[in-house]
């Protein structure tokens, strides 16, 4: 989560949105059952279970936000930008980084990833140790 | 490109012919995009002999991916580096082995491993991945656990200085091993090689792309990883 910082603020700026429209597409008689689809502000997937709103526009200071939300039953399963400003806020954060010192070691492992091997390289390599095994 | 494949595939009830299928769909890539064989549409096209609009939809995918790249890095992933001939295989590699566990996807496999020469695509994990050390083949320098993702390496002790930094036309040579974990091998292993190519800011540069994680090795046995790096058990191995 990289981003989280200034992209969680901006999503919270855009559900803000969606929220908002929620209370006027709720029918005040709820007997008839669990709301539709369409009655989200613009438009949904096809897909069965999970919804797809998109939120207005929010114009701010830094430029316009909008954002998507995916969700499945009353649950937000995923957020996405559709609009953001270019502003250094909202580029990527740099990611921390962890220093250690190079060790070599022997592990029980499915498979193995290198540099890409010819087929000479291979028939003396871990992975090739690990296909005689599981053939 | 001639490099070997490793498929395992756990589901039982899978046909042997998914697996043939995956292979066929490389042999097919190799065929039509590598730059060493004259007649494949990757050489005609490097020769200028195909303009854009006769090119196939996946060399067109495929080109679309390297220039992304291109822009992302500034210029360091090229595949027209200066003085050099055409050559996307940084991009097409991932992309095939990609679109090879698509294949297994569709043909009803969940868990499966599926290695093209140290690039490797898992699905329905935990899978236990060992990363080759830089400086001894028969060694590991880490271990991750992924269960669904991708993972690729770039680094020059198998191919000699083969990664040129697209900037300069140099061999890229800051770096003993870049390793990336992805969503899918068409991001992790051309972002591995261009990380490569990048040099010692190309870690930053592929810690930050989306869902990617990074563990690089320096000249020296240093190694910088991001914190997010899925590092595995490293269960000692059965003697």
């Amino acid at each position: 989560m990289k981003r989280a910082v200034p992209v969680v603020a901006l999503s919270i700026v855009g559900l803000i949105a969606v929220w908002r429209y929620e209370p006027s597409a709720a029918p005040a008689d709820s007997t008839a059952g669990p709301a539709p689809a369409a009655s989200t502000p613009s438009g949904s997937s096809g897909s069965s279970s999970a919804t797809v709103v998109k939120g207005t526009t929010v114009t701010t200071d830094k430029g316009p936000v909008q954002v998507e939300a995916s969700f499945e039953g009353g649950r937000i399963t995923a957020v996405r930008m559709l609009q953001q400003p270019d502003h250094p806020q909202t580029r990527a954060a740099v990611p921390k980084l962890v220093a250690q010192t190079l060790k070599a070691q022997s592990a029980d492992v499915d498979t193995v990833t290198g540099a890409t091997i010819t087929s000479d390289a291979y028939r003396t390599s871990l992975q090739a140790a690990i296909d005689a095994k599981g053939a | 490109m001639g490099f070997p494949v490793s498929l395992r595939v756990d589901d039982a009830d899978v046909p042997e012919r998914a697996a043939d299928a995956v292979f066929a769909w490389l042999r097919e890539v190799d065929e039509r995009f590598s730059p060493f064989r004259p007649g494949s549409e990757v050489a005609c096209h490097g020769r200028g002999e195909l303009a854009r609009h006769e090119l196939s939809e996946d060399l067109v995918e495929v080109l679309d991916l390297c220039e992304h790249y291109r822009r992302a890095t500034g210029g360091a992933f090229d595949v027209r580096p200066p003085g050099r001939g055409f050559d996307p295989c940084a991009v097409v590699k991932g992309w095939a082995v990609q679109r090879g566990a698509q294949l297994l996807r569709a043909a009803g496999a969940r868990r499966f491993c599926l290695n093209a020469g140290g690039d490797v695509v898992v699905s329905g994990g935990p899978w236990r991945v060992g990363v080759r050390h830089p400086e001894h083949a028969d060694m590991l320098c880490t271990t991750l656990e992924l269960t669904d993702g991708a993972v690729a390496t770039s680094a020059r002790y198998e191919r000699g200085d083969h990664i040129v930094d697209g900037r300069t036309g140099r061999p890229a040579t800051a770096l003993l091993s870049v390793t990336v974990t992805a969503a899918t091998l068409t991001e992790a292993d051309p972002i591995a090689t261009a990380a490569f190519a990048m040099g010692p800011e190309g870690i930053d540069w592929a810690a930050s792309q989306p869902g990617c994680e990074v563990f690089a090795v320096l000249p020296g046995g240093r190694v910088l990883r991001s914190e997010g790096f899925p590092v595995g058990e490293g269960v000692p191995r059965a003697a």
